[in-house]
């Protein structure tokens, strides 16, 4: 297999997969020391996929809001220095603490992102990822940032059409939740995430 | 001067050189317990931004390496808290009982399907309802690994009727009035389909009257078609027992019943006995009220 560097410092593609450098931590595939990071997996994979500008660089500390089991987590974490990974739901923080254990740049956080109760623990961050599927995302995003992200820093936040209206079309809920986005933030570049998920969007955006 | 309080220690800062401080020692059980208990005010971000040299000037830690092994130590041990906490919810026991009685059902249909299939080998043309009773007086019965099979679905239905019985004493313990107007294993199963007993105290009535019957709902939303009358609250006899075209108006007051009730057990612990009967009231407000249109 051919193995060549993806534009993004720390992500690799290997023939038409991506993969990160580490250890394997929860039963993905592996090849000669590569974690293949699949697309259908993880929103971030399949952004990586696109021809999307990622702002993602190796000394980044990064606040990861709705965590999960922490698929995604264990692959930012090969990337970048430090990520804090908030997570509420305790059935699927229980995944995410047992990885975390076994990697030693994530901090995991049981709260609820839409109120952040650590805020004498997490330091400033230079981006921002947010994958939550909530109605009220936008402020969720806007809240953290007001905190956590540092001047000029970036929010990569993925948009589930579906959990926010799902009686609207994908596109106008897009466009609303942008407009929100704009109060706080200048908007980069608004990526759909087909066709790994269906009506999902990725926003990258940048605070003033 | 600004004062800060972070997970290692409490800082004093004058024009952002620090006036007085006081760090912890790197004991990770001591740094928990100040993150447990201390609800900390949030701080600027000039000062965000210097928590890590700050926590080496305290001589908290040494490097920004230790700074960050020290950090996720706590943050694991308050994780781990945390989750056990949530586990220990009376509605996580329920919900986990709930969804094992699904489980046991599901295995019981299964293995009763092959027990019936096995009695066909043995040339039986028909198999009843019951299979497990016909089983006993059947040709297969003589064969010992047939017979083993049975056992083991009648060992699911002890185990059932044992879980059964589990969730009534958490139900009859922790929602008393969701349990009297819905039933045990009704109200279990609607607790379990919020997420908790205090997402179901928040939910409006309307939402209980159609929760389980989301794929309706959406296809009403979207398409227009007929709304759902009932979603599992259709497990009532009140519901189920009554004349299709009655369903829906009792699902409606059942539903507004059941809210009121997951409140009561949520915010208040009284207990109602007289729930139940409002809502028989007025269904058979309602069948004599059809009964005098139709004759």
């Amino acid at each position: 297999m051919k193995v060549r560097p993806h534009q993004i410092p720390g992500v690799f593609v290997l023939d038409r997969q991506l993969a990160t450098k580490g250890k394997p931590l929860y039963g993905e595939g592996t090849f000669d020391g590569y974690r293949l990071w699949s697309p259908q997996r993880s929103k971030l994979a399949a952004l990586l996929m696109k021809p999307a500008h990622v702002p993602l660089a190796p000394e980044q500390v990064v606040l990861y809001l709705g965590a999960a089991s922490g698929t995604t987590v264990s692959h930012l974490a090969d990337i970048v220095s430090l990520v804090y990974a908030v997570e509420f739901a305790p059935r699927v923080a229980r995944d995410l603490v047992h990885l975390s254990e076994r990697v030693d740049n994530i901090v995991p956080l049981i709260s609820d992102a839409a109120h952040p109760d650590y805020g004498a623990i997490v330091e400033l961050v230079d981006l921002i990822y947010q994958d939550i599927a909530q109605p009220r995302q936008a402020e969720i995003a806007a809240t953290n940032a007001e905190l956590f992200l540092r001047p000029q820093g970036y929010a990569c936040i993925i948009i589930k059409a579906r959990s926010i209206d799902v009686t609207a079309k994908p596109k106008t809920v897009f466009k609303r939740e942008v407009k929100k986005l704009e109060q706080l933030f200048e908007i980069e570049g608004v990526y759909g995430l087909e066709p790994f998920y269906k009506a999902h969007a990725a926003v990258i955006a940048r605070l003033a | 001067m600004v004062c800060i309080r972070t997970w290692f220690g409490d800082i004093e800062l004058h024009d952002n050189e620090i006036v007085r401080s006081q760090g912890l020692k790197a004991d990770v059980p001591a740094l928990a317990q100040r993150v447990r208990q201390e609800d900390f005010a949030d701080f600027d971000k000039r000062v965000r931004a210097r928590l890590r040299e700050l926590a080496i000037k305290l001589r908290v830690v040494s490097s920004e390496q230790e700074y960050v092994s020290l950090l996720r130590a706590v943050m694991l041990q308050i994780a781990k808290e945390r989750i056990i906490a949530a586990f220990a919810q009376p509605e996580a026991r329920i919900i986990q009982l709930i969804d094992g009685i699904d489980d046991i059902d599901q295995s019981i249909n299964l293995l009763s399907e092959r027990l019936s299939e096995w009695c066909l080998l043995r040339s039986e043309t028909s198999v009843p309802e019951d299979v497990l009773e016909a089983f006993v007086s059947s040709p297969s019965a003589k064969s010992a690994l047939a017979q083993e099979f049975a056992d083991s679905i009648r060992r699911l239905c002890d185990l059932r009727q044992e879980t059964a019985n589990a969730i009534e004493g958490e139900m009859r313990a922790n929602a008393p009035n969701l349990s009297t107007l819905a039933g045990e294993l009704l109200g279990a199963r609607l607790i379990a389909r919020a997420g908790g007993l205090e997402q179901l105290a928040r939910m409006p009535a309307s939402r209980i009257q159609v929760m389980g019957a989301s794929n309706a709902l959406f296809k009403h939303i979207k398409y227009g078609s007929k709304p759902p009358k009932h979603g599992v609250i259709f497990q009532h006899p009140l519901v189920r027992g009554n004349r299709p075209s009655n369903r829906g108006k009792i699902a409606r007051i059942l539903a507004s019943k059941i809210a009121i009730a997951a409140r009561l057990d949520f915010y208040s612990k009284k207990v109602y006995p007289e729930l139940l009967s409002q809502v028989e009231k007025r269904v058979v407000d309602l069948q004599t009220a059809g009964h005098a249109r139709t004759s």
